[in-house]
């Protein structure tokens, strides 16, 4: 068995995390950074680049590279329309079915991208544990967070993810109620906890009660369309809008930069008073843009958008019958909780401080590390007990959903519904699956449609087909069915409304198997080239300097110089090319032309340091 | 050779799937090798949680045995279990936590006493079908009631008007909300005393505990509609 590791898929940035001995421990990457960002690109070659890599190139060839895929999960091409426009890559698909995403001329749907995150986590989990001299550092297992306010359809979708990226998911647990384990970790304390969970992409509130290690959701709530990437989307279209154009026909690079500029100024306005929304001059936007915003101006903006977050939190304190002032400790979570103006609307709502003390990009992926501990430990003493965010309900006759199984109930949870037939001898029973709060299935979200076969024929209205509906600890449902008085099962085909059914998976996997070595081919060019680089610029750098000659005693000729400059022209051309073997040479080739020059550098730095000494000592 | 007596009922006890030895059917694990044991057919939530079938309850002991069942049936724990137990504990699991929310709130803790009791609340009962009889005079009242408030809106009567005239005619139907739950209580302890008496005193209880119910249920709906004319105006 290899390890097991908790892991917060993002909008805006993912973790890694796992359990030790001395308690849960985020995986960080070579430079201290524990953040990856959840963005893919995928060049014209087919390499895939992920996080910062990735993040580099939205500025220089945004329309090949995917950001906020989570945005996308389990959804419809029909759902996404309104915000695909700012969107640099190309998002469609059939419509009523799962979206897809165009890079270049491939295709991508959301758990294949999101797939690509995981996969990055996962290696570096597996660096890690390597590097801690572990023998069996595979990392084959996790536990992945979602938004609690996920529809079956999100949370299936990430699942497909973590399966695609080779791992086993243990569980799905939701984001809020991860960051209380992580808080509950230390204090073991008792009471009611509101959890507030501003992320990139979404936005959740749970209220739970913690008494004796059992953490116990009572109600939740949300919007899985609300979050900093709303703010960042707010602050471009200011900027787009004050563009002489309106910010039509600029080049998406452009508007990508543009975009970065938005998240530095809103970043800079957590701590300041003021801050300047500077974009560099760029295609179609030739003198650059500045703009001075002060906080008062930002809150203004956003306002209505923090505002939205409020109407959750009620009603989750509705549904779980309790007054503000009757909740204990309010918990902040996500990026977005920064944002001054966030924390002083949720003061104010709770009258009460929100507790920060766990930094708020990592308590989540903390959280999943703790509950994949206990799932493979088996230790009991704390347990979770999670709560279905939305009613599963079928659409009966007239369109109107009949409710089997209700909001906020704790999970896992069953229900179960009679079926009969309208016709003599009707062999088949077709069902719509549905999760929402309306009335009207039309208004209710598609989970699935499935069709109760094998029905024995019979007189209308005889057969008596029990349909149970199982929502699992993963918040995810299954459905069974039997018919009462032959005893007989009924086969159930689901047909996912916007998810990939199992065979689609089954087929990605045995793609992503066959592209694995090319996926590893990519791999090793990506370091050939980083290697490269590396060199190139540690060469650049020497021969620029301004004691070059009097580094290396005028014993480096002209010509030796010469021959160098000639061996970098050669590798930058290489590391502009896709072969790997070529960059290698190159790479030895410029190595060799430098080794008398680093010899004689060397030296020099050596001599000048025992002269140095010399000068002391006497 | 004397005549045996009719087994009328053959009670079959379940068999744990693990050492085949026989269970009572409200044990949660088998005695012998302690597995967790697959749901049957179950229908009481009192003593699938140990409790006796009694409609006073102290929400602290609910919930402390709440938490310590779910302790025992969590999915949590059944990770490396085999797919039977995995099943078990997913049934036992789904099947405490309709238990406790029935049992947590006493209105639908009285429904699920009669439905063991077998005097079950039928489908459409808990509508708007059909006026109990016991709340005729009331119902008829708010009727004519809210006809004229609506009257009173068309011919463009003011807010304040018609707020008072909706406070009006809710206040009747408060104070028999008030009454009702007044008459559950005042029910629900004497079915609480009556563990010893004859079955047609417990009988005559329930039957009341069943109307009060319905009628209870009937005057919700009744305040819905007036909430429902209020946010007209």
């Amino acid at each position: 068995m290899g390890k097991v590791v908790g892991i917060d898929l993002g909008t805006t940035n993912s973790l890694v995390a796992y359990a030790t001995e001395r308690g849960p421990v985020v995986i960080r990457d070579a430079s201290g950074d524990a953040l990856l960002p959840s963005i893919v690109s995928v060049d014209a070659a087919g390499t895939v680049f992920v996080g910062r890599e990735a993040q580099r190139r939205l500025l220089t060839d945004s329309v090949r590279t995917v950001y906020s895929v989570k945005r996308f999960m389990g959804r419809g091409v029909d759902d996404v329309q309104g915000e695909a426009h700012l969107l640099p890559f190309r998002v469609g698909g059939e419509a009523g079915g799962v979206v897809r995403i165009g890079v270049g001329d491939k295709e991508f749907t959301p758990p294949e991208i999101s797939a690509f995150v995981l996969r990055e986590l996962k290696r570096r989990a597996e660096e890690h544990f390597r590097e801690q001299g572990e023998f069996d550092f595979e990392v084959d297992r996790a536990v992945i967070t979602v938004p609690a306010y996920f529809n079956d359809a999100q949370r299936s979708a990430t699942r497909d993810a973590g399966r695609l990226a080779g791992l086993e998911v243990l569980r799905i647990i939701n984001e809020p109620t991860a960051a209380s384990l992580a808080y509950g970790l230390d204090q073991k304390n008792r009471g009611t906890i509101a959890v507030y969970d501003l992320g990139g992409g979404t936005f959740d509130i749970s209220i739970l009660k913690v008494e004796d290690g059992v953490f116990q959701v009572l109600s939740t709530n949300g919007d899985t369309h609300l979050g900093g990437d709303d703010i960042d989307r707010m602050l471009t279209e200011l900027v787009l809008a004050e563009i002489g154009t309106g910010g039509h026909g600029l080049p998406a690079d452009t508007v990508q930069a543009i975009r970065k500029a938005a998240i530095q100024a809103k970043i800079d306005l957590s701590s300041a008073d003021e801050a300047v929304l500077a974009v560099d001059r760029a295609a179609g936007l030739p003198d650059g843009f500045t703009r001075d915003i002060t906080r008062q101006e930002f809150e203004a903006l956003i306002r209505p958008l923090v505002d939205r977050t409020l109407v959750p939190v009620r009603q989750a304190l509705d549904d779980a019958g309790l007054d503000p002032g009757e909740v204990d400790e309010v918990v902040l979570v996500g990026g977005s909780t920064r944002v001054p103006l966030v924390r002083r609307l949720v003061q104010e709502l709770f009258g009460r401080v929100p507790h920060s003390d766990l930094n708020p990009d990592e308590v989540v992926a903390v959280g999943a590390a703790v509950q994949a501990d206990i799932l493979v430990s088996g230790r009991r003493e704390m347990l979770l007990l999670d709560v279905t965010p939305l009613s599963l309900g079928i659409e009966t006759m007239g369109g109107v959903t009949s409710k089997i199984i209700l909001r906020n109930s704790t999970i896992p949870a069953s229900g179960r519904e009679m079926f009969t037939t309208g016709v003599d001898g009707q062999t088949a029973v077709d069902v719509h699956v549905l999760q929402g709060e309306r009335e009207l299935a039309a208004d209710c979200r598609s989970l699935a449609r499935f069709r109760l076969r094998g029905i024995p024929p019979m007189p209308a209205g005889l057969p008596r087909i029990e349909v149970r509906f199982q929502i699992d600890a993963n918040g995810i449902l299954s459905v069974s069915a039997k018919e009462l008085r032959t005893d007989i099962a009924q086969a159930i085909d689901v047909k996912p409304s916007y998810g990939l059914t199992d065979a689609e998976v089954e087929r990605m996997l045995i793609e992503s198997f066959e592209h694995a070595e090319a996926d590893f081919e990519a791999r090793l060019l990506i370091d050939a080239r980083n290697e490269a680089e590396s060199i190139v610029f540690a060469t650049e750098k020497s021969l620029r300097r301004p004691d070059f000659a009097q580094l290396t005693g005028h014993e480096v000729t002209p010509s030796e110089v010469a021959s160098i400059e000639k061996a970098v022209a050669a590798l930058k051309a290489a590391i502009a090319g896709t072969d790997r073997e070529v960059i290698h040479a190159a790479t030895h080739a410029l190595n060799d032309a430098t080794r008398h020059l680093a010899e004689v550098m060397m030296n020099n730095s050596v001599r000048e340091a025992l002269a140095g000494k010399s000068v002391e000592d006497v | 050779m004397s005549a045996q007596p009719l087994t009328v009922r053959s009670v079959t006890p379940p068999e744990c799937r693990g050492c085949n030895s026989s269970v009572p059917v409200d044990e949660h694990f088998c005695p012998n090798c302690s597995r967790i044991q697959s749901l049957g057919r179950h229908g009481d939530y009192f003593a699938f949680l140990g409790l006796p079938r009694k409609l006073v309850i102290e929400t602290q002991e609910l919930d402390r045995r709440f938490r310590d069942l779910s302790r025992k049936f969590h999915p949590d724990f059944y990770y490396n279990a085999s797919p039977a137990e995995r099943l078990a504990s997913l049934e036992r699991s789904s099947y405490l936590n309709d238990a406790y929310r029935a049992l947590k709130q006493p209105v639908s803790r009285i429904e699920h006493l009669l439905t063991i009791e077998g005097l079950p609340l039928g489908k459409d009962e808990g509508g708007a079908a059909k006026v109990p009889p016991g709340l005729l005079e009331e119902v008829f009242a708010l009727n004519e009631e809210l006809d004229e408030i609506r009257d009173l809106r068309e011919s463009g009567a003011d807010a304040a008007t018609l707020a008072a005239r909706l406070a009006t005619a809710r206040t009747p139907i408060e104070a028999k909300r008030d009454e009702h739950e007044r008459a559950l209580a005042a029910a629900s302890e004497q079915w609480d005393r009556q563990g010893d008496a004859a079955a047609d005193a417990r009988r005559a209880t329930l039957e009341s505990l069943r109307r009060l119910l319905l009628e209870r249920n009937y005057i919700t709906n009744l305040l819905a509609t007036i909430e429902r004319e209020a946010a007209h105006g």
